[in-house]
């Protein structure tokens, strides 16, 4: 019961502050399930995040598999709502103020800085994550490939997965 | 609207949802829209999850695993490189860019520490791009 609060608490916290979404929050949700609180090991940790990459629907189902690694279909539930339901109240109230705002310059600005750092949490994120999954240069250069071919290409996300699955099976990874 | 969605905190998606549901219908069309995004997608991976438990220890279950993460990372960075294209338009901003990258991903600084040291610092620069208000 007490791993289940404490998982609705920080999870909530979270939710908070994660400008550039879920994918800001890796280091963090890592952090917490694995180096503090020793709910998954490394390896459960980096399955669950390929797992979420691979399923269809939104990226915080990691958050879900954490939820339900720790405490069944109820911890699911309860770490899913944590994730949801302080930024959901925030935009709720916002999404109005925000688009009905007189000051177009005030708006604009608010716009540029927290997508600022929306972006540097998420290549931070990006870049955190990557030495606690990435087990040896094969899976680095395959990080690196995926870099390259998403910024001069438009190719579905599936495809890449299907490819790093692959070579994964195929035992390069 | 999805731009409002972006710049709150939190799941991009389930804001979009909350923003979308509440058009329709309010507290009550935000609740629907967001159990509809969430429901099926949780149910398959939790499966996903079970199937998981069972068949982690094969060799190619584990190889395919290793793979996704690592091109899940590939995506994830390079989308956010494609983001940088307003910071580029005002060089100054990739600044702070490069400060939460820093603070984040080389010295592991906490989520709340990084956002409270960044925000005065985006907010002051993007004030600075805007102009007076």
């Amino acid at each position: 019961m007490s791993a289940l609060i404490g998982l609705f608490l920080k999870l909530s916290a979270f939710s908070a502050l994660a400008f550039g979404g879920i994918n800001a929050l890796l280091p963090a949700l890592y952090e917490l399930s694995v180096t503090q609180e020793h709910w998954l090991s490394t390896q459960t940790f980096a399955d669950f995040f390929a797992i979420a990459q691979a399923a269809p629907g939104p990226n915080l189902m990691t958050v879900t598999l954490i939820g339900w690694h720790v405490s069944g279909v109820i911890g699911a539930v309860v770490a899913s709502i944590a994730i949801c339901w302080p930024s959901s109240i925030m935009v709720y109230f916002l999404q109005n103020y925000i688009s009905n705002m007189r000051n177009l310059k005030k708006q604009k600005m608010i716009q540029f800085a927290a997508s600022a750092l929306a972006v540097g949490l998420v290549l931070g994120s990006a870049w955190g994550i990557s030495s606690q999954i990435n087990q040896n240069l094969q899976a680095y250069a395959l990080t690196l490939a995926t870099i390259i071919v998403v910024l001069f290409t438009r190719w579905h996300p599936l495809y890449f997965i299907g490819i790093g699955g692959a070579l994964g099976v195929l035992g390069l990874i | 609207m999805l731009g409002i969605c972006q710049i709150v905190p939190g799941p991009n998606i389930v804001n979009l949802a909350v923003c979308v549901g509440s058009k329709f219908a309010g507290v009550r069309g935000a609740l629907g829209a967001v159990l509809g995004l969430m429901l099926g997608p949780s149910a398959i991976v939790i499966l996903l999850g079970m199937l998981y438990e069972y068949y982690s220890y094969l060799p190619a279950v584990q190889g395919m695993l290793r793979g996704i993460s690592a091109v899940g990372i590939g995506l994830i960075a390079g989308t956010g490189l494609k983001m940088m294209r307003n910071e580029f338009i005002y060089p100054p901003m990739l600044l702070v860019v490069a400060f939460t990258v820093i603070a984040a991903g080389y010295f592991h600084l906490g989520l709340g520490l990084v956002v409270l040291i960044a925000l005065p610092m985006t907010l002051y620069l993007a004030w600075l791009k805007v102009g007076k208000l």
